[in-house]
């Protein structure tokens, strides 16, 4: 499945929608896609997963090296709707323990202004 | 359980075909996890049907065994049976008497390092039937085994020999079952240093890797040392995965696929009533990712 990624530009925040799946194949487009807003200083990002359903180690990878980027600029980079079977992964590799998981984008995005 | 090996009923050339030059090497690794490991049968299955074949298999722990049988080539419904047999109550119930004599009063029975409060004859026995005399030079796919040096802490990985040594050293846990010595080493459960090998397979060159990773199961009560001892280990096993887990996938460009089988209920050590269930959520779990699979190997770079 092609990865699409989309993006919305809030007041606090940048929300940048993913739909497919994060892995081998498609993580290279997606860290493209991240890094474009970080080079660009748009570096409080909210990674809308409500689409996506899976994520492999490459997807994995993706994540961790967007998450040091922006927390290298002051900014952080923050996961909304984490489907289930992606939240099992993330739980098993430890990444619920640093990256901050909403439950759904409205709330990632309202994070950022408190 | 017979103490003679069983002779795989399917021949090697049944199997799908695995390393070619033409495609990436794809590696299976059983994760540390008591019965839940049977859910590999699950997976084999669903790769079987698919016909992806493995080009190799690294095992630890409970999923030494199966990483054994499998690569031996023994057909899945023999492996099934003989995971009935396995994990009865039958493999703890008898305790190391004079162990744990000495772990009270060593200076009158002795202590050493090979202590284990439960004997061990049972489950070696129960392992003798499918991988006694069989050795690693016999695998039909390249098999490795991961086990822990007591005395150093060391990760060992067992590739040569034989098969049911290492196993036994694999499947050592902590308190439980003393440790085994191949060679000069002093051999314990591989979870105590490398509950999920991937690295395993990455160092034997793999590219695609199917890694099959259980929680240990926490005892519904603690009502005995040994339940006692379980807790234990399934505390920092638990802990241990999840932190190798994320060093693995994170530090190495190879592709780690997670197949991550879902219970219904919780499943203990003796639930063999439950294997059905088991295998078929290992099945499912690895049908989901099937489709990706099948996009890696058409050859589309990871």
């Amino acid at each position: 499945m092609d990865l699409q990624v989309t993006t919305e530009l809030f007041e606090s925040a940048t929300v940048v929608r993913v739909k497919g799946s994060v892995d081998g194949l498609t993580a290279d487009s997606l860290t493209t896609a991240l890094q474009s807003h970080v080079n660009e200083g748009r570096v409080r990002l909210v990674c809308d997963l409500s689409g996506v359903d899976y994520t492999s180690s490459a997807g994995l990878r993706a994540l961790l090296g967007t998450l040091k980027a922006t927390r290298q600029q002051g900014g952080d980079f923050r996961l909304a709707a984490v489907q289930p079977n992606v939240h099992k992964i993330l739980e098993l590799s430890g990444f619920t323990s640093i990256l901050k998981l909403y439950r759904d984008v409205d709330t990632a995005v309202a994070s950022f202004s408190a | 359980m017979s103490d003679v090996p069983i002779t795989p009923i399917r021949p090697a050339s049944a199997y799908p075909t695995p390393l070619t030059s033409q495609r990436k090497r794809v590696a299976l690794v059983i994760g540390a996890g008591s019965v839940k490991c049977a859910a590999a049968l699950g997976l084999w299955r669903a790769l079987n049907r698919a016909g992806i074949g493995i080009d190799m298999v690294v095992g630890c722990s409970g999923g030494s065994m199966y990483a054994s049988m499998m690569a031996l080539g023994y057909d899945q419904e023999t492996v099934e049976r003989l995971t009935r047999q396995l994990w009865t109550r039958r493999i703890t119930e008898k305790r190391n008497t004079r162990g744990l004599l000495g772990a009270f009063l060593p200076k009158v029975f002795g202590f050493d390092a090979r202590f284990g409060m439960v004997d061990d004859r049972a489950v070696w026995e129960a392992l003798s039937g499918p991988l006694g005399g069989r050795r690693f030079e016999e695998a039909v796919i390249p098999l490795h085994i991961v086990a822990t040096d007591f005395m150093n802490a060391e990760r060992v990985v067992l590739s040569e020999g034989n098969i049911i040594d290492a196993v036994r050293a694999s499947i050592a846990i902590p308190y439980v079952w003393r440790p085994w010595k191949i060679g000069d080493r002093l051999l314990m459960d591989g979870c105590m240093s490398d509950p999920l090998p991937v690295d395993v397979a990455i160092r034997e060159g793999a590219q695609i890797i199917l890694a099959m990773a259980f929680e240990s199961p926490f005892p519904r009560r603690i009502k005995s040392a040994t339940r006692f001892a379980f807790q234990v280990n399934s505390v920092y096993t638990n802990n241990l995965l999840r932190a190798n887990f994320a060093f693995h996938n994170l530090a190495h460009h190879a592709e780690i696929i997670p197949v991550l089988p879902e219970f219904d209920s919780e499943i203990g050590l003796f639930d063999t009533h439950k294997i059905p269930h088991v295998i078929e959520q290992g099945e499912r779990a690895t049908e989901a990712q099937l489709p990706y699979l099948h996009r890696l190997l058409d050859g589309i770079a990871v």
